[in-house]
C-alpha cells in the first residue's frame, strides 16, 4: 500500500510537471523575432549573406519556423525581393541564409529586414508572425575607392548563353558616359542618378582572356571596365568506354568535348569513379584515364565518369564485364620464314592475356595493297602459318592481327611484314613477230618479241637465246644471246627456209619457246587493200578466213604515222577468228595506219592475207596541191597537181575541188556549179571525183580575159583550206597568126639589111657616086678651048677675108679662138660674141664704103638690116656646127660651110636657121668685155659670112646694157681681101 | 623611403650577380664597331611592337580603337631618353642591364599569356644583355678613365604593392608596361646611334653646345643627373612610325 501511494504521488508530481511544461511551451504566445540580424556582402558571388539568432526559445527547444525576408535596393520602400525560409530552429542557434543578387551589389545600397512565425504543428496556435526586424542596410559602395567611375561586376564567371547584368557607378555625375561591349557600345538603364545598369543577354564565348566590357567618360578619358569570362558549356564525355589489353589494367577513354578553360577557370577536370569497389581516381588527360584492375578477381565494373568545372558537372555511366572488355596488344615478331617461290611460312607472336589464354589471328596476305588471301589461326603465345600459291617473284604483305577469343570485343592493331618471293623460270614463250626485207640484194628478218608480263616472267629476264635453224638444208644451230631489255635482233639470211626459236631466261632458267619459220622469200605479194573504220575504241579490222590450215592469225601495224619510223606492232589470234579490234594509246586522229593481216601456216609460217588502211578519225585536208598550169590558149588551159600524195593525208581524199572565177558578167560553165566562197564571192566549182585524175583542163574560155582558178582536196569531212586564187589572162585570139607572120618578116629585113651592108660600097657607086671634081671635069676642058681660055674656077682658098668676127653667145661651152691661140673660160662669155671679118691693117684705108654680099637666104628679120652696122644677134650655131667651132679648123669649116649656104646650097631643112651676114665694124666695142687683146675697130665689113643662128635666139634682141663679150679674131693668113 | 633602398639592395645584389654570370659564360667580341652595330641591330629588333605589344593586345581583345588609346606608356616606368642621353657610356649600359633585367622578370609574369612571344623576347633580352656586359668590358678596358656612376635606379617595372587588382586592370597594365618597353628600347636605339664609331669619347654620348651656339648639337641640359627626366609625354606610336 505504500508502494502504491508513491507510485500515485510520483505519477501525480510528473502529470503535474508536464502540465506546467506544456503550459510554458505551447500555450504562451510565442513572440520569437529573429534577432542579431547582420548582412554581409560577398562580391565574388554577388551575394547578401544574413545570419541571426532566435533567443527566445526555451532550452533545447527545437521549433520548425517560417524566416519572411525582404530585401530592398536603394531604399527601404524599393522591395525587390520577398523570400519565406523555412528550418528547424533550436535555441541559440546562429541562422543562415544567401541571396545572390543579379545587379551588382556594389552598384546598389541594398536593405534587408525578416519576421518569423512558427510552424511547427505541435503548436497549433503558432500562425501569427512577429514582428519586423530592423532594416540592415548592405552597401558595398563603401569599400569603393576614390575612382570616378566603377564598372561591376568584376571578372565574373559565367557560361555562355547567360544572361549578365553589368553596371557602372559614377562619382561624377555626368551623363556623357559611353559603355561598350568587346568596342561595340550598349545601353543600359539608369538606376539611379549615378548608377548605370546594362543586361547582357545569351552573352558569348570570345576568347579565352575574356570578354572586355568597358565604359569611358568622354571628358577626362576616363575609362573603367571589366572582364567577363564566358566560358563554353561543359559537355557530357561522349563515346566514354574502357577496355583492357591485359586483365590487369582498365583504359578509360572519351570524348571531351569542348575545352572550357579559360584565365579565370582552368579546364574541366575528369574523375573516375568505380561503384561496386568505390575507388575514385583523377584523370590527369583530358580523354583517357587508366585504371587498375583489383586483384580480387573482380570482373564487372560500374564506372562514372565526372566532368566538371567551376560552373557545371557533368556524368556518364558504363557497366560491363572485364572479359568482355579485352583489346589485344598487337602482335610483334611477325617474319617470314622459308620463303620460296610459291609459298612461305609467317610466324609471329602475340602478349599473353591471364593465364593460357586462347586468342584468335588473322593472317591476311596482300599484293598491291589488296588482300589476297585470309587465315584465321588460334594461338596462345606464338604463331605460325604457311602461305602458299603464292606467285614467284612478288612482292607480298603479310600482317597478323588477333581478337580475345573467349569475348570477341574488338581486333588488335595490325603488325606488318613485307617479304618477296623466289623467282621461278619465266612460264610462257614471249609473243615474237618478224619483218621480212631485203637488204643488199640478202632477205634480211627482223625479229621482234614483247616483253614477259610480270606474271610469266615469274623473276628478272636476263637475257633472250634466238636459235636459228635451217629447215632446207642440216646445218649447225645458230644460237645468239640477245641482253635484255632488248626487244628486237635482225638477221640475215639465204634464200632456205629457217625455223627460229626465241627463249627467255631469268636467274633459274629459260622460257619456253617461241616458234616462227621464215623464207628467203620476202613474200611482196599483191594482196587484197581495203579500208578499215576507226571508231572510239579502235580499228575493226576483219579479214576473210584462211582457206586451209591456218593456225592463227596476227594482224601487224605501226603505231606512228607513215613519216615517222615504224614501231611495230602485232595480235596475235587464234585460228577462228576473222576479227578483232585493234587499239592503242597512240592512235591519233588524221593519221593513216596500215594494217597487214597474215595468217600462220601450220608449218609456223605467216602469208600476208590482206591490207587494211584506216583513220581513227578521219580529218580534212591540211594542204593543197601545188598546181602547176600548162597549155594556155584563148579558149582553155590545162592544170595538174601530180605531186600531190594522197596516201600522207589527214583522211581519204575523195577527189578534188576546182574553183575558177570568171570574167566578170561570165556565167558558169555547163560542166562547173556556182558557188558561194566565204568572203562571199561567187565563183564556179567542179568536182573532181576521183582521187587519182590530177589534171583538170578549163575550157571554154574567152580569149583576152582574166580568170581566176584554185585546186583543193577533199575528204569524207570536208575539203582544204581555201587559200589564194592564181590568176590567168588568156590571149587574144589572133596574135598567133600574126607571130608567125612578123617573124619571117623581121627576119627577112634583117637578111637584107646584112646584105646592103655588106654591099654598101657596090651600092654607093651604083646610087650616090661622089661630086665629080670640076677640074677634072670635062665641061672645064671644053669650055677652055672653046669659049674662053681664061675662065677659070674660082678656089675658095684664094679669097682671104679682112677680118672675121665671131658673135656668140656663151652656153658654158669653151672657145678656143683663132687669133689669140688662147681659151677662154665661161664666165669670159658671159656676153654675146661677135664674129667680124675685118680688114687687114695694110688694105684698111680708113673709112669707106661698105662692100656687102648679099645673101638671100636671110631671114626677113635678118634681112632688114641692109646697113654693114652693126645689129646683135645672139650667135648660135646650129648644132652640127656648135661644137666643132671650139676648134679652128672646125671654126673655118664651118664658115665655109656657111659660104658654102650663100651660094644657094642651103638644104631646106635649114631654112628656120638665121643666117647672119658678115658685119660692119663695131662702132663701139663693149670695154669690159673685151678681151685682153682686143681686135683694132674697123668701120666697115668687106665680106659677109653668114652663120647659122637658131630662130629663137635671133629674134631675142640683146639689151643695151647687157654685158656681151666681143673678141675679134686676127690672122694674117685668114683675111679676105 | 627606407624599405624602399631596403627592396633596391636585394635587386641590385641578384642584377649584379645575373650581370656576372652573363659576363662568366659569354665570350665577348673585342671589335668595338661590330658590338655596337650589334646593339643597335638588337636595339631595332626590340623596338619592334609586332613582337610583343601587338600580338599582347590582340590576344587580349585590346586592339579597339578605344581601348588602344588607353594603352600608353605609364609615365615614369621606363627612364626617358633624354635620361639615357644624360648618362656617361657605362651608365648607360648599367641601366639598360638593369631595366631589362627588371622587364626579364615581368615578362615571366606573362608567359601565359604570351607563350612563344615571351620565349623569344626573353632570348633577344638575354642576347642583348650579354652584348651589354661585353660594351661595357669594353670600354673598361680602354682608356675611358671615368668615374663610376651609379645605377640609375629603374622605377617603373616594379610597381609598389597595391591592392589586387581586375582581370581589366592588369590588361592596361601589362599593356602600358609592353608599351614602355618598346618605346625604352627605341629611345636606347636612338642613343646608341649617337655613339661615335670610337670608343674613345667623353663622357657624354654627344657634345652639348652653349645656348649661343648654333651648331646642330644637342643644347645643355642642367640637372639632367639631379632629376630622374623621365618622359611623361611621349607615346608610343604604332610600328613603323616610331620617331626616330
Amino acid at each position: 500500500m505504500a508502494l502504491f501511494a508513491v507510485f500515485q504521488t510520483t505519477y501525480l508530481l510528473a502529470l503535474l510537471s508536464l502540465r506546467t511544461y506544456e503550459s510554458e511551451v505551447l500555450s504562451e504566445p510565442l513572440p520569437l523575432t529573429p534577432e542579431s540580424l547582420k548582412v554581409s556582402v560577398n562580391s565574388t558571388c554577388q551575394c547578401l549573406h544574413l545570419q541571426w539568432t532566435v533567443h527566445s526559445l526555451a532550452y533545447h527547444q527545437e521549433l520548425k519556423m517560417v524566416f519572411q525576408i525582404q530585401i530592398s535596393r536603394f531604399k527601404t520602400s524599393n522591395v525587390i525581393w520577398v523570400e519565406n525560409y523555412s528550418t528547424t530552429v533550436k535555441q541559440n542557434q546562429v541562422l543562415h541564409w544567401s541571396w545572390e543578387s543579379e545587379l551588382p551589389l556594389e552598384c546598389a545600397a541594398h536593405f534587408i529586414r525578416m519576421r518569423s512565425v512558427v510552424d511547427d504543428s505541435r503548436i497549433p496556435e503558432s500562425g501569427f508572425w512577429s514582428n519586423w526586424s530592423s532594416w540592415e542596410e548592405a552597401d558595398a559602395q563603401n569599400l569603393l575607392g576614390h575612382d570616378p567611375l566603377f564598372v561591376f561586376p568584376k571578372d565574373k564567371l559565367v557560361e555562355e548563353g547567360s544572361n549578365v547584368t553589368i553596371c557602372y557607378v559614377s562619382r561624377i555625375h555626368q551623363d556623357n558616359i559611353s559603355c561598350y561591349l568587346e568596342g561595340v557600345q550598349i545601353h543600359g538603364e539608369q538606376l539611379d542618378r549615378s548608377v548605370t545598369a546594362f543586361e547582357l543577354k545569351n552573352v558569348s564565348f570570345i576568347r579565352k582572356k575574356g570578354t572586355n566590357v568597358f565604359c569611358k567618360m568622354e571628358q577626362g578619358g576616363v575609362l573603367g571596365g571589366i572582364v567577363l569570362f564566358v566560358s563554353k558549356v561543359l559537355q557530357e564525355p561522349k563515346d566514354f568506354s574502357c577496355e583492357t589489353q591485359d586483365l590487369k589494367t582498365l583504359t578509360c577513354t572519351w570524348d571531351p568535348g569542348s575545352d572550357t578553360g579559360l584565365t579565370k577557370q582552368p579546364s574541366q577536370s575528369y574523375t573516375l569513379f568505380e561503384s561496386f569497389s568505390g575507388k575514385r581516381t583523377l584523370c590527369k588527360h583530358r580523354n583517357w584515364c587508366n585504371w587498375q584492375v583489383a586483384q580480387d578477381s573482380q570482373e564487372t565494373y560500374n564506372f562514372t565518369l565526372l566532368a566538371e568545372n567551376y560552373l557545371r558537372k557533368r556524368s556518364v555511366s558504363i557497366l560491363f564485364n572485364l572479359t568482355q572488355r579485352v583489346h589485344p596488344m598487337t602482335p610483334y615478331n611477325l617474319f617470314p620464314k622459308n620463303v620460296g617461290a610459291t609459298n612461305a611460312t609467317m610466324t609471329w607472336k602475340v602478349h599473353s592475356i591471364g593465364n593460357n589464354s586462347t586468342l584468335l589471328c588473322q593472317l591476311e596476305l596482300l599484293t598491291e595493297e589488296k588482300v589476297i588471301q585470309q587465315h584465321n589461326v588460334s594461338i596462345k603465345v606464338n604463331g605460325e602459318y604457311l602461305l602458299s600459291e603464292l606467285e614467284p617473284d612478288t612482292e607480298y604483305v603479310a600482317r597478323v592481327r588477333c581478337a580475345y577469343t573467349k569475348h570477341f570485343w574488338k581486333w588488335s592493331e595490325f603488325i606488318s611484314q613485307k617479304f618477296n618471293t623466289a623467282e621461278a623460270a619465266p612460264s610462257e614463250a614471249p609473243d615474237v613477230w618478224r619483218n621480212m626485207k631485203m637488204v643488199s640484194g640478202h632477205p634480211t628478218v627482223s625479229l621482234f618479241w614483247k616483253p614477259l608480263s610480270k606474271v610469266h616472267a615469274n623473276g628478272k629476264i636476263l637475257f633472250y637465246n634466238v636459235t636459228v635453224e635451217n629447215l632446207d638444208k642440216p646445218s649447225r644451230l645458230e644460237v645468239l644471246s640477245i641482253p635484255a631489255p632488248a626487244r628486237s635482233t635482225e638477221l640475215t639470211l639465204d634464200q632456205c627456209s629457217y625455223q627460229i626459236h626465241v627463249t627467255a631466261h631469268n636467274s633459274v632458267g629459260p622460257s619456253p619457246a617461241s616458234v616462227i619459220v621464215v623464207s628467203g622469200d620476202p613474200g611482196n605479194e599483191e594482196v587484197e587493200k581495203g579500208r578499215v573504220n576507226g571508231t572510239e575504241d579502235g580499228f575493226s579490222v576483219s579479214w576473210k578466213p584462211q582457206s586451209g590450215d591456218a593456225t592463227g592469225y596476227v594482224v601487224e601495224w605501226c603505231d606512228g604515222p607513215q613519216d615517222l619510223p615504224c614501231v611495230l606492232q602485232w595480235k596475235n589470234l587464234g585460228p577462228n577468228t576473222t576479227s578483232t579490234v585493234i587499239s592503242s594509246g597512240a592512235f591519233r586522229p588524221g593519221v593513216r595506219y596500215n594494217f597487214r593481216i597474215y595468217g600462220i601456216s601450220t608449218k609456223r609460217m605467216a602469208h600476208l592475207l590482206e591490207k587494211k588502211a584506216g583513220y581513227l578519225e578521219e580529218l580534212a585536208p591540211s594542204d593543197n596541191p601545188q598546181v602547176v598550169m600548162s597549155n594556155l590558149t584563148s579558149h582553155s588551159f590545162t592544170l595538174s597537181w601530180k605531186d600531190y600524195s594522197t596516201e600522207s593525208q589527214p583522211g581519204f581524199i575523195q577527189g578534188y575541188h576546182v574553183y575558177l572565177k570568171p570574167k566578170a558578167g561570165e556565167q558558169c560553165h555547163q560542166a562547173f556549179e556556182k558557188t558561194v566562197l566565204p568572203e562571199d564571192s561567187v565563183c564556179c566549182k567542179y568536182t573532181i571525183d576521183n582521187p587519182e585524175q590530177k589534171t583538170f583542163v578549163v575550157e571554154n574560155l574567152q580569149p583576152e580575159s582574166v580568170y581566176e582558178f584554185f585546186v583543193t582536196p577533199y575528204t569524207s569531212v570536208g575539203e582544204g583550206p581555201l587559200d589564194a586564187f592564181t590568176k590567168v589572162t588568156t590571149p587574144d585570139e589572133y596574135s598567133h597568126i600574126l607571130i608567125r607572120i612578123i617573124l619571117p618578116m623581121v627576119f627577112c629585113v634583117l637578111i637584107v639589111m646584112i646584105i646592103c651592108y655588106l654591099k654598101s660600097q657596090w651600092l654607093k657607086e651604083k646610087c650616090y657616086p661622089d661630086i665629080p671634081d670640076p677640074y677634072k671635069s670635062s665641061v672645064l676642058s671644053l669650055i677652055k678651048s672653046k669659049e674662053n681660055p681664061h675662065l677659070t674656077i674660082m678656089n675658095v682658098n684664094d679669097c682671104v677675108p679682112d677680118a672675121i668676127e665671131v658673135i656668140n653667145k656663151p652656153e658654158g661651152s669653151k672657145i678656143q679662138f683663132l687669133g689669140t691661140r688662147k681659151s677662154l673660160t665661161e664666165t669670159e662669155f658671159t656676153k654675146p660674141a661677135y664674129l667680124y671679118l675685118l680688114p687687114t691693117e695694110k688694105n684698111y684705108s680708113g673709112p669707106g664704103p661698105c662692100i656687102c654680099f648679099e645673101n638671100f637666104t636671110y631671114n626677113q628679120a635678118a634681112s632688114d638690116f641692109a646697113s654693114c652696122g652693126h645689129f646683135p644677134v645672139t650667135p648660135q650655131a646650129p648644132p652640127p656646127q656648135l661644137g666643132p667651132l671650139t676648134s679652128p679648123e672646125n671654126l673655118l669649116k664651118a664658115l665655109e660651110q656657111n659660104y658654102m649656104n650663100s651660094l644657094g646650097e642651103i638644104p631646106a631643112g635649114e631654112a628656120n636657121l638665121n643666117y647672119v651676114s658678115q658685119l660692119a665694124s663695131p662702132t663701139s666695142g663693149d670695154k669690159d668685155s673685151l678681151p685682153t687683146n682686143p681686135p683694132e675697130p674697123a668701120l666697115c665689113s668687106e665680106y659677109k659670112m653668114q652663120m647659122a643662128i637658131p630662130l629663137g635666139l635671133a629674134s631675142a634682141p640683146p639689151r643695151e646694157n647687157s654685158s656681151l663679150s666681143s673678141t675679134t679674131l686676127l690672122g694674117q693668113g685668114e683675111h679676105c681681101s | 623611403m627606407r624599405a624602399q633602398r631596403m627592396r633596391r639592395t636585394p635587386l641590385s645584389v641578384i642584377l649584379g650577380l645575373l650581370f656576372l654570370s652573363v659576363a662568366a659564360t659569354s665570350k665577348c667580341s673585342g671589335k668595338y664597331h661590330e658590338l655596337l652595330l650589334q646593339l643597335r641591330h638588337q636595339a631595332n629588333l626590340m623596338q619592334d611592337t609586332s613582337t610583343l605589344l601587338d600580338p599582347y593586345m590582340r590576344i587580349q581583345g585590346l586592339d579597339t580603337p578605344a581601348l588602344k588609346d588607353h594603352c600608353r606608356e605609364c609615365p615614369g616606368a621606363f627612364p626617358s631618353e633624354d635620361a639615357l642621353r644624360g648618362l656617361s657610356r657605362q651608365g648607360f649600359l648599367r641601366t639598360l642591364n638593369a631595366t631589362l633585367g627588371l622587364v626579364l622578370h615581368r615578362l615571366t609574369a606573362l608567359y601565359q599569356d604570351l607563350p612563344e612571344a615571351q620565349q623569344l623576347v626573353g632570348l633577344n633580352i638575354r642576347g642583348f644583355r650579354s652584348n651589354i656586359h661585353c660594351m661595357s668590358q669594353l670600354l673598361r678596358s680602354s682608356s675611358e678613365a671615368e668615374t663610376p656612376e651609379p645605377t640609375q635606379p629603374s622605377p617603373g617595372p616594379t610597381p609598389p604593392p597595391t591592392p589586387p587588382s581586375d582581370a581589366f586592370q592588369q590588361k592596361l597594365k601589362s599593356c602600358r608596361f609592353l608599351c614602355g618597353y618598346h618605346r625604352f628600347m627605341h629611345s636606347v636605339g636612338q642613343v646608341l646611334r649617337e655613339w661615335g664609331e670610337s670608343r674613345s669619347r667623353s663622357r657624354r654620348h654627344s657634345p652639348c653646345r652653349a645656348p649661343g651656339d648654333t651648331a646642330l648639337a644637342r643644347p645643355c641640359r642642367g640637372g639632367a643627373r639631379r632629376t630622374w627626366p623621365f618622359r611623361r609625354d611621349r607615346r608610343l606610336m604604332p610600328r613603323g612610325q616610331l620617331p626616330r
